[in-house]
């Protein structure tokens, strides 16, 4: 980071393109309305780490971190946010106007487990909701559907073998 | 013979459930302690523990007749408690226990058996009169005759286990193209977790209420009902959340149902606890769906309304005592909510995320009752049910006990793995719930997204990414976190599971 240039916001985008701004240098402190409220991270042996926030203590825990994206288990829920300065929001929003649409989708485990059975080979066409896979965990067998229309570009999973939560199993390009 | 050593066949939260009772009861106890799970909470509550962690087996002792046989000889523990799932409901363990002199807390091993085939099960039902959905005669065979015989009844229907039970094996079927696949599958999972393939195909009722009757039997022939439990909220058939009693039924309905379900536990000469299960549609007719032999996950429900501890009843009824309450004695009083709390991440397709226990605690308000085998420390382990606690909740009437509910699922404090209690948060403020006017389909119908945060909760996780992004890149020492009173705290050192994406 450049120290020469000088930063006076940070903007924190949600997975789901909300945009919470804050003013730098950072506070602990967050307006809403009219006032001020104190926002205190805080963690003891009992609770471990914890916000307090209107007399309110909710547990958070930061799960990954990469680069400037971050995700969040904030009360329970997960929160992915990627923190931009005023530049590198202004070079994404060019960037994303230029980028057209997505035009291919990775399919992955939801959840570890075993592959039980592969229902499409590379250069199958599927539809949006047809299972491509059935995916064994806590002695459940689920199926993993396709979230798009297309044709098959690239099948990872193999029968018979473990899976982790997040792999990447069937590769799909949107038709 | 009288109860005087019970050997838990089980494990978490049922284990210390049955083991509470007993030591009312001064019955001493013997809990197993396994590899998996060496320092498990259950293992506290007992009398005696039985190390098997040397044991290197992939199939769980829990599952294991013959080695459970042994443990309870080895013992000397005159009578064994299955719990539910594992072998809770295999006529074959109970054989063997009565074969081995152990007294097998719980049904008799015939009425185990009838009940568990569903094939005998329905024809029982019919045979008895009671109200039933359309079906197959009997196992279906392959795909083909599938296709036919949904022909016949009429789509949807639904393909289920003839062994089956808890969900798995079960496929719902809405147009012939789908049967080969969706018998197949069913097929196969019901032959991985019965070792029995055999499917049949019934008429599937869209959009009910699912709805079931305690039964409480005795080896004199007594048979009475301690009233209904709504279990409706479900996820493929998996319960979610229950509810004693359900705001569907009057007095007259809950009296013919009622009636309905001691008679199905007649057909068998049932004795013990049991759990008759209906499915009630939109014009409050009621089908007989299938009777599970065991204890219920969700009969604390149950327990709260009536005032009666099924666990010392199950025992009670295993020494040969009569049931000595009759069908007028039993009130409903109140009503009572139980949350599963399950080590799942409900942005993730309900997906299990094992995992250890960083920090838990739960409510201890009067209003509350907690079922739990876990405690801070503890792990969820992949192999066994993803279940971390039953919130059970009491109110005097509904609305009551959800406000309740409301007010103690934000006071669970579990850090660790992600839990459903986003859902339940969720859920309490639904107003089809709030209005009783939900069914099986309110999970994957009538919600748009399984969490509930409050206004603030996603502007706070931002607050808490930029901070962390500031203390990363920006560096300067001028940034003036605010730590008084808690420990000075830097959220990126201290983190142990940060891992990058």
């Amino acid at each position: 980071m450049n120290d020469k240039i000088k930063i006076d916001k940070l903007y924190a985008l949600s997975s789901e393109n909300r945009k919470f701004s804050f003013k730098l240098p950072l506070k602990n402190k967050i307006r809403i309305g009219k006032r001020d409220y104190i926002v205190q991270l805080r963690s003891d042996e009992k609770l471990g780490t914890y916000i307090l926030w209107k007399n309110r203590k909710y547990p958070v825990e930061i799960v990954r971190s990469r680069q400037n994206k971050y995700e969040i288990l904030f009360n329970d829920i997960s929160y992915t946010f990627t923190v931009e300065t005023p530049f590198s929001l202004q070079r994404l929003k060019v960037i994303n106007s230029r980028k057209g649409m997505i035009d291919s989708e990775v399919i992955k485990a939801p959840m570890p487990g075993k592959i039980i059975e592969v229902l499409v080979r590379e250069g199958s066409s599927v539809l949006r909701g047809e299972p491509v896979v059935i995916l064994e965990a806590m002695k459940m067998q689920n199926e993993i559907q396709s979230p798009v229309n297309g044709r098959v570009t690239k099948v990872n999973a193999r029968p018979g073998t473990n899976v982790m939560k997040e792999d990447v199993l069937v590769e799909i390009k949107v038709e | 013979m009288k109860i005087n050593k019970i050997l838990i066949a089980n494990r978490g939260e049922i284990a210390i459930r049955i083991m509470k009772t007993a030591r009312l009861m001064a019955i001493k106890t013997v809990a197993i302690k396994t590899s998996l799970e060496p320092n498990a909470m259950y293992l506290s509550w007992a009398d005696e523990i039985f190390d098997h962690t040397g044991d290197a087996s992939e199939i769980p002792v829990f599952l294991d007749v013959e080695k459970l046989i042994h443990i309870a000889l080895a013992t000397n523990a005159n009578a064994v408690h299955p719990g539910y799932g594992f072998l809770a409901e295999s006529a074959y363990f109970a054989q063997k226990c009565l074969d081995n002199k152990i007294i097998y807390i719980g049904p008799s091993p015939d009425a185990i058996y009838k009940m568990g085939n569903k094939m005998i099960a329905r024809k029982l039902a019919l045979t008895s009169g009671i109200p039933m959905a359309m079906g197959s005669e009997g196992n279906i065979s392959n795909e083909e005759e599938a296709v036919r015989i949904a022909e016949k009844i009429g789509y949807p229907v639904i393909i289920k286990a003839a062994s089956g039970g808890g969900g798995r094996g079960m496929r719902i079927v809405r147009k012939p193209e789908e049967m080969e696949r969706m018998f197949i599958t069913a097929s196969k999972e019901a032959e991985k977790a019965f070792n029995d393939p055999s499917v049949f195909i019934e008429k599937y009722i869209d959009n009910p209420k699912h709805i079931e009757f305690q039964i409480l039997g005795d080896t004199h022939g007594n048979i009475i009902h301690l009233g209904e439990r709504e279990c409706s909220i479900q996820r493929k058939h998996q319960k979610l959340l229950e509810e004693a009693p359900s705001s569907a039924l009057d007095d007259k309905l809950r009296k013919k149902m009622g009636a309905m379900a001691v008679q199905i536990a007649k057909a068998v000469d049932y004795y013990s606890a049991g759990t008759v299960e209906f499915l009630l549609d939109s014009d409050r007719n009621f089908y007989f769906m299938e009777m599970n032999t065991r204890i219920q996950v969700e009969h604390p429900v149950t327990e709260i309304i009536t005032g009666i501890d099924l666990i010392e009843q199950q025992i009670r009824i295993a020494n040969g005592e009569a049931v000595k309450m009759k069908q007028e004695d039993i009130k409903l009083n109140g009503w009572a909510i139980e949350c599963r709390i399950n080590a799942e991440d409900v942005q993730a397709g309900f997906a299990p995320d094992p995992g250890k226990m960083e920090s838990f605690s739960m409510p201890s308000d009067p209003y509350v009752r907690i079922d739990t085998g876990i405690q801070a420390g503890s792990s969820i382990v992949s192999s066994y049910d993803s279940m971390i606690a039953k919130l059970i909740v009491r109110g005097k009437d509904r609305k009551e006990a959800i406000k309740n509910c409301k007010m103690a699922l934000d006071k669970v404090w579990i850090k660790g793995t992600k839990t459903t209690l986003p859902l339940f948060r969720l859920i309490v403020r639904n107003q089809k719930f709030i209005d009783g006017n939900f069914t099986t389909a309110f999970i994957e119908k009538d919600l748009e997204k399984y969490y509930y945060n409050s206004d603030y909760e996603e502007m706070l996780a931002a607050w808490l990414a930029t901070t962390l992004f500031v203390e990363e890149n920006l560096q300067e020492k001028s940034i003036n976190v605010d730590f008084e009173n808690g420990k000075e705290l830097s959220p990126w050192l201290l983190n142990k599971r940060i891992t990058q994406f």
